[in-house]
């Protein structure tokens, strides 16, 4: 059987089944696939496309390349609350004014953004040893990201345990609409000059991640890793604000969000297959992760391949996930907060929720061989309330603010060989 | 009968049982590893499916990575 070479943790799966390097040859495996997301109440819609091809180049070298091209439209919560009146928000840029209608969670509707990305990975094999390299970059109007990464990985055992080690080394560059503002410093009024001087940010990433996978039998194995990820640089999302409100929970002003400049994050991973029946494969995750930010947030993901026949399965999938507030999370600022405060953000991501996903996959495989699959998931996050202060609390108690989201998830793909 | 146990014998219990999940199975021999060999038994069976997975959770929740790399590489977090 092919096996298609995968990254760091797929790589070290195929470590361990992987059968004698076949001849070299020119055919590439490609993997086609789309993705459509929306979320509900008007808010953000994408499609995401990405196409790879992956060859042997000889006995011992196999090289891939892929292309994401992700185009996003819609609206984005821009981290103010709702309110009894309209609310008027001054454009990123300084320029224009958008407003939301009482009641209504503010949303900037200028979100807008279109990304392409390219990847390329180089594996090279030397008996035990593997020693994998890769190239990434992605760019869209505001943001690019250039990244490099090394894996090598060595099976002991037999090719039952295979213990793998990855570096990954990102440089982002930023050139934030309007120029990135002050934290916390007060929006300013639609028209009035923003003060704001247009500059280029940046931010590195180093990546960290040991695994060690292991045959359990014939038909199981596991995989554990350990990452870590250190982020420096500029961290905050320039667009976001947050309501400071008075004694009724009425907004006053807009504060801009800031957040430390550092962040470490630290994971746990655990995975296991097993083919039961002979036939069907049940795949179960679970993740811990903490970071110095105080969010933390554990993971479990199961899901079912049902081969009801030799070429058509049946995959329910099943997520469930929870994270804690991040220290200086906060959904909105009581009068005054703002200048006290170092550090303060409402982004949602930052907030505590539960998140589910639930999705059906259906897949098979032509006579050809080529294979195709079709997915529909739909995810739904569950907040809490979190960060506020006492006086904050007490004014917006009245209030329905809990952060909302619900999307669907609508994917599909085709694999097949293709010789140029 | 009594249900309740020791969280001394649990926590023994666990230890015992990774070990003998990690170092004490009989090595599976090269010519029993056609089941392990199959696509859908690889850890990452569906490459662009993870990826999607990858983008969308980091671009709404505040963790990444465990798999892979806690990666980014874009202005969505």
């Amino acid at each position: 059987m092919q096996l298609r070479p995968g990254l760091l943790g797929a790589a070290a799966a195929a470590m361990l089944g992987a059968p004698e390097a076949a001849p070299a040859e020119t055919t590439w495996d490609v993997d086609a696939a789309t993705l459509l997301y929306s979320e509900f109440d008007g808010r953000v819609s994408g499609i995401e496309s990405r196409l790879r091809g992956g060859r042997e180049l000889d006995d011992i070298r196999q090289l891939s390349l892929g292309a994401t091209v992700d185009v996003l439209v819609g609206a984005s919560p821009n981290g103010a609350l709702p309110a009894d009146a309209p609310q008027t928000f001054s454009r990123p840029s300084g320029k224009g004014d958008y407003t939301t209608q009482a009641g209504d969670l503010p949303l900037d509707d200028t979100f807008q953004d279109t990304r392409l990305a390219l990847d390329v990975a180089y594996l090279h094999t030397l008996d035990v040893l593997r020693a994998k390299a890769t190239g990434f970059i992605s760019a869209e109007y505001d943001y690019l990201s250039i990244a490099l990464g090394g894996v090598i990985a060595r099976d002991f055992n037999l090719r039952n345990t295979t213990v793998s080690l990855g570096i990954n080394v990102a440089q982002d560059t930023l050139d934030p609409v309007g120029g990135p503002p002050k934290a916390l410093s007060i929006m300013p009024a639609p028209g009035q000059p923003t003060g704001r001087t247009v500059r280029t940010l940046e931010k590195q990433v180093h990546d960290l991640l040991l695994s060690l996978t292991q045959v359990l039998s014939a038909q199981s194995l596991l995989q554990v890793s350990y990452s870590m990820s250190h982020a420096r640089g500029y961290l905050t999302d320039p667009y976001k604000v947050l309501s400071v409100v008075d004694g009724q929970g009425a907004p006053l002003r807009y504060a801009y969000e800031g957040r430390p400049d550092r962040r470490l994050k630290q994971a746990v991973y655990a995975q296991y297959k097993q083919l039961t029946a002979g036939a069907n494969v049940l795949d179960t995750s679970a993740r811990l992760m903490r970071d110095d930010w105080g969010l933390q947030s554990l993971t479990l993901d199961v899901s079912f391949r049902f081969n009801f026949r030799p070429d058509r399965y049946l995959e329910p999938h099943l997520r469930w996930y929870r994270q804690s507030a991040a220290d200086f999370y906060r959904l909105a600022l009581f009068d005054g907060e703002e200048t006290a405060l170092r550090f303060a953000t409402s982004d949602q991501r930052l907030g505590r929720f539960d998140a589910i996903t639930l999705g059906l996959k259906y897949g098979g495989r032509l006579r050809s061989g080529n294979d195709w699959n079709i997915r529909l998931e739909g995810y739904t996050q569950i907040a809490e309330i979190a960060g506020l202060s006492a006086q904050a609390a007490q004014a917006l108690a009245a209030r329905a603010i809990e952060p909302e989201l619900d999307a669907v998830m609508l994917s599909a793909g085709y694999r097949f060989r293709w010789t140029p | 009968m009594k249900r309740g146990r020791h969280p001394m014998l649990n926590r023994t219990a666990v230890g015992a049982g990774l070990v003998m999940l990690l170092g004490g199975c009989a090595p599976v021999q090269p010519w029993q590893r056609g089941d392990l060999a199959r696509e859908d038994m690889q850890l990452i069976s569906d490459r662009a499916q993870a990826a999607f997975e990858d983008h969308a959770y980091f671009s709404k929740e505040g963790s990444s990575g465990g798999r892979g790399f806690g990666g980014g590489g874009c202005g969505c977090n």
